[in-house]
């Protein structure tokens, strides 16, 4: 029996490879006898397709095939994760630049390349809807075929709408009402690693690689739109490089298996990284929030206005908007609410998750009312917060889960580490801000633990490790309750052919889930072992514990069971393990969240008055992890996270031009933080409490670092200069007009 | 990117045979690669034949002293500038705005010629060229001219630069007093970002002198001939009337790194701390371990 193997910052599996480029991600994917592909795409968003010409195309030497909607079934292949809406190539009309109108399929990149110029597409654009007013102006162009939609929302670019709610906002009073308009534009994921898709045909079925976060449910859509049975769908998902929930759900593995079917050969694409900007996005919102308050800043009431700005296709994004907007008072008590969503259709790629699922989103307008209250009641925007803050067991939202950690504790941890209420030097201002996410609500993780002769283990799961560090948390789990070292644990992932079910990677669930199944099944190997011990010796008196085995008062470890069970035939111990989470039709997110995930961010921040630009001397964010199982990771996550959040709260957003064309595609023009760009000083810190419903009290962990960033930095901001800006990013342009309409 | 050919000539003759050889338009030296590899892929430059300069036996890589110049051979790379003493004294604000290029990677593959030759509006040597009065060498089969970078850099894109010709050099005259130079730059960002605005600031015994860079077609030079800003006892209500009539003369346009109105307010902000940063170094004459 070995040391504990949780709570340990043992060493990433896989990370030596990952940082010194030996790791094999998709790209490096090679098949014999492949076929490279291109995209045929226009110049504007939304334009009618006229006519498709491909005769010279097709001319060019070593091209297979091109592909236009008209070689596709009638009618066209739709699918997506919600609403099946997404065409497999874009049929009559293309809805957002970067849709491709065609494919080529080549023996080489340079004839694929070529010949897809040479495509001659006849359009006639058309206007398109980018913003939020617009999708919402009744003389708007729709955006999707209203034949394609069912219900009277059909005629308008609403997708969908929710009210949540509770308590009467029209009978509740305030001596303080802050009310307010706030925006989060579109970003981009910006995953070091592009996409990559291949597919593979033969006698058999069907194999698709992609690095994608959810290969089994790719394989279903996969399945579905070809008509195969699932098990005749293989889908290989290497590690991905990076996601953020961009690589969630399908984008062209259907075209590339179409086309694989077509040509009889394998097919390959690869994105470029300004191509990743057009194939998802983050969710765009804007806010309008009332929010009425006591003069010791209790909040009375919540009265707000959610539209949230998918692209032409729901994606996932449009489970974004209501499952964050379920959650639009915060982790507050708030006597009455009432929330008004819309998801909005527009001509821009598809809105999809991002890390945050619409968090930040949500806390950027919530903390900003907490801080713009805090001002105008003469009130501490501790004190204020503190003041609201549930506490465990308390409601935040009227009737489902309460709060099920010591958030308190966290906001006291991230004040006292930013030195809340110390003096500052002249230039500098402070923030904090507090946000919760609901986890995931339903879904199940299937694990399999192969235990061998020798005691070291197998464990087999769905989960795709895309730097978040699935595979060492899940051998450390494994390990610890074998009594294994997380060495003598190989974990295998990444492909439906060999893992069993898991729904996604994503929602901070895979610790929860995936590692209570993993858990399980090691339980379920160690009830096969107390059966074998009782065969092999005859003995009623039998315990299992972790790595050993006790008859009758002689402790055997693993391999000795396993030699005496077996005896000269060999063979191995197979566990299997689930965790599910089943659907409650009557809850308004069809089940309510297993847990939620906290955290509280604190800033420094100095502003350059004259250029507007800011340096964050100090940030400090604090997590409510349940119980880090390994503090490194968590903190690595925490770190990364934070880091990503300032990226959105200072440079990112996508820009469109009036053609709907993304102005700054690619890395020279939209920007991200670079190591120069980080906080002088930044700090992640742990609360644990082992109250998580995972393994060992863990909760999810790895997003909460972005949620609250972008308030905290910009009360800082308002601190610091008096300005108020209700728009991301802050960019220093940004500040430094703000700064001059202050006065 | 459209297929071309890659050629790597021994020598300056070959190179000049091969410019001979293609018509206007449809061969590009390379140095760095920096900005011709981005422009390829783009497809917006699309040249039948690529000819590298990193491998002339008549034209090395290297800085040298000749009749009171500094000489910059074409393939040097902007971190052996950034590393020369001589530079670092003599021209503080090139060495200055060259360590700004990029990142440490680009730096090591950049060249200044490079720099230049890409014309683009924003590109970040050209301020501190100007100031510093840097010409360009230019050469062909059939002789060399020099052009001062203020007239052979014409606009976004475009130079001086004939068929037939390659630039081999560029020549910075080393100062006959020391010069109190600085450099100032405004990016989205802090690491890795190509300039909002650049400017460079040179304070002579009288005269003042400063370039901007990304707020015009052109890097362009703009003189104090009052003496105000040199004069250590003016105020700065008078310094500010001379940089404002100064900055005045930029057009800056609107486009994604920035607005113009932003772009020409900071000119002044930048132009002051500039001012002061030169205004406030010690002048150095001989560069540590040189003659
Ligand atoms: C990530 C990144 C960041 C960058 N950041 C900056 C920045 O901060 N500031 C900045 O100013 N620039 C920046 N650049 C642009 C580029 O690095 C610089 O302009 C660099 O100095 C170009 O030098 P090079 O040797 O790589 O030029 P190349 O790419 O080799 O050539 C550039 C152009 O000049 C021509 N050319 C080159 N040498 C000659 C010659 N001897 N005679 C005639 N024509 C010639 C080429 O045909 C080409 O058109 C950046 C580029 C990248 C990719």
């Amino acid at each position: 029996m070995s040391a504990p193997q949780i709570g340990v910052s043992t060493r990433r599996v896989g990370g030596r490879e990952r940082v010194t480029g030996r790791q094999r991600f998709v790209g490096d994917v090679r098949l014999d006898n492949l076929l490279h592909v291109r995209l045929v795409t226009l110049d504007c968003a939304r334009a009618r397709i006229v006519a498709i010409d491909t005769t010279d195309a097709e001319r060019v030497a070593g091209v297979r095939a091109v592909l236009t909607a008209a070689d596709l079934p009638d009618p066209m292949p739709r699918f997506g994760p919600v609403y099946a809406d997404r065409p497999v190539l874009a049929v009559g009309e293309t809805r957002f630049h970067g849709e491709p109108v065609a494919a080529v399929a080549a023996e080489t990149e340079e004839a694929a390349e070529e010949a897809a110029a040479l495509v001659r597409v006849t359009v006639e654009e058309l206007p398109a809807v980018l913003t939020v007013e617009r999708a919402l102006d009744p003389d708007a162009p729709l955006v999707q075929d209203p034949c394609l939609r069912k219900g009277p929302l059909a005629q308008t670019n609403t997708l969908r709408e929710w009210h949540f709610g509770w308590g009467d906002v029209d009978a509740a009073s305030a001596p303080c009402v802050v009310e307010n308009t706030y925006t989060f534009p579109m970003v981009t994921h910006f995953a070091i690693e592009p996409h990559v898709f291949l597919a593979s045909a033969d006698h058999d079925g069907v194999t698709v690689w992609s690095a994608i976060q959810h290969p089994y449910l790719l394989q279903s859509t996969i399945a579905t739109l070809l008509g195969l049975p699932i098990a005749k769908v293989r889908v290989i998902a290497p590690d991905p490089g990076g996601a953020f929930g961009g690589k969630q759900h399908a984008k062209f593995e259907p075209l590339v298996a179409f086309l694989a079917l077509r040509t009889g050969r394998p097919c390959r694409l690869a994105l470029t990284l300004a191509q990743t900007f057009q194939a998802v996005r983050r969710t765009a919102y804007r806010v309008r929030m009332r929010t009425g308050f006591a003069a010791d800043g209790t909040i009375r009431f919540q009265d707000v206005v959610t539209d949230g700005l998918l692209g032409a296709y729901a994606d996932i994004g449009v489970r974004v908007i209501s499952k964050s907007t379920y959650l639009m008072c915060g982790p507050y008590r708030v006597p009455d609410a009432r929330v008004h969503v819309r998801a909005l259709l527009s001509h821009t790629p598809p809105a999809t998750a991002f890390r945050g699922f619409g968090t930040p989103q949500v806390a950027w307008a919530v903390e900003s009312q907490m801080d713009e209250a805090a001002r105008r009641l003469g009130i501490d925007r501790l004190a204020i917060r503190l003041r609201n803050l549930a506490h465990r067991g308390e409601e935040v939202v009227r009737g489902d889960k309460p709060a099920d950690g010591d958030w308190h504790e966290a906001v006291h941890k991230a004040a006292e580490a930013i030195g809340w209420g110390n003096p500052l030097p002249p230039g500098r201002g402070r923030g904090i801000g507090v946000a919760i996410k609901s986890s995931a609500t339903t879904g199940a993780s299937y694990a399999i633990v192969r235990l061998h002769m020798d005691g070291s283990a197998t464990v087999m799961a769905g989960t795709s490790d895309m730097g978040q560090g699935a595979r060492t948390v899940l051998a450390q789990i494994a390990a610890n309750e074998l009594g294994l070292t997380t060495d003598a644990v190989q974990v295998v992932m990444g492909d439906t052919g060999v893992a069993p079910f898991d729904l996604q990677t994503s929602a901070s669930r895979s610790t929860v889930f995936m590692g209570t199944a993993v858990a399980e099944a090691c339980r379920d190997v160690k009830r096969q072992l107390a059966g074998m011990a009782t065969r092999a010796f005859g003995a009623d008196d039998v315990g299992v514990g972790n790595g050993t085995v006790a008859v009758e008062g002689r402790t055997l470890s693993f391999p000795d069971l396993l030699v005496a069970g077996f005896a000269g035939v060999r063979g191995e111990v197979i566990g299997v393990g689930s965790r599910r989470g089943e659907a409650d039709t009557a809850h308004p997110l069809g089940g309510a969240p297993s847990f939620y995930e906290f955290n509280c961010t604190a800033v420094e921040v100095e502003v350059d008055r004259e250029t507007g630009e800011l340096l964050i001397v100090k940030h400090v964010s604090v997590a409510d992890v349940g119980k880090a199982l390994n503090p490194a990771h968590v903190e690595a996550q925490d770190e990364g996270a934070a880091i990503m959040g300032l990226g959105h709260t200072l440079m990112e957003h996508l820009i469109f031009d009036e053609h709907g064309r993304i102005v700054n595609l690619g890395a020279l023009d939209y920007r991200i933080p670079t190591t120069k760009d980080l906080p002088l000083e930044l700090h992640s810190l742990l609360v644990e409490n082992e109250d998580g419903p995972g393994p060992y009290g863990a909760k999810g962990a790895g997003e909460g670092g972005l949620f609250a960033v972008s308030p905290a930095v910009a009360a800082a901001v308002t601190e610091a200069t008096g300005a108020v800006i209700r728009e991301l990013p802050l960019t220093a342009e940004r500040v430094w007009r703000a700064l001059r309409t202050e006065g | 990117m459209r297929p071309f050919s890659y050629a790597r000539p021994a020598s300056l003759g070959e190179t000049f045979d091969l410019l001979d050889s293609a018509g206007p338009g449809e061969i590009r030296p390379l140095v760095g690669g920096t900005d011709l590899i981005v422009g390829l892929q783009s497809g917006r430059i699309r040249p039948d034949v690529v000819v590298d300069l990193k491998h002339l036996a008549d034209l090395p890589a290297g800085i040298e002293q000749v009749d009171g110049r500094l000489r910059i051979s074409a393939p040097t790379s902007l971190t052996d500038i950034i590393g020369d003493a001589r530079i670092r004294t003599w021209f503080p604000a090139l060495a200055e705005a060259a360590s700004t290029v990029g990142s440490v990677q680009i730096r090591n593959r950049a060249s200044l010629t490079g720099n230049i030759c890409n014309a683009s509006p924003a590109f970040d040597t050209g301020p501190a060229l100007l100031v510093h009065d840097a010409v360009v060498l230019l050469s062909s089969r059939d002789g060399d001219r020099r052009v001062p970078v203020a007239d052979f850099v014409l606009g976004p894109r475009r130079t001086d630069l004939r068929a037939g010709e390659i630039a081999t050099a560029v020549e910075l005259p080393v100062p006959e007093t020391p010069l109190r130079a600085s450099f100032a730059r405004l990016t989205r960002r802090r690491g890795v970002d190509l300039a909002t605005l650049s400017l460079c600031c040179v304070v002579g015994p009288r005269r003042t002198r400063f370039a901007f860079g990304a707020v015009a077609p052109r890097p362009f030079v703009v003189d104090d001939d009052s003496g105000v800003l040199a004069d250590p006892s003016s105020s700065p209500e008078d310094r500010d009337e001379v940089l404002r009539a100064m900055t005045a003369q930029a057009s800056p346009i609107t486009d994604v790194r920035g607005g113009a109105d932003y772009r020409q307010a900071m000119l002044l902000v930048l132009g002051r701390r500039a001012l002061a940063a030169a205004r406030s170094r010690p002048v150095q004459s001989q560069p540590d371990g040189a003659r």
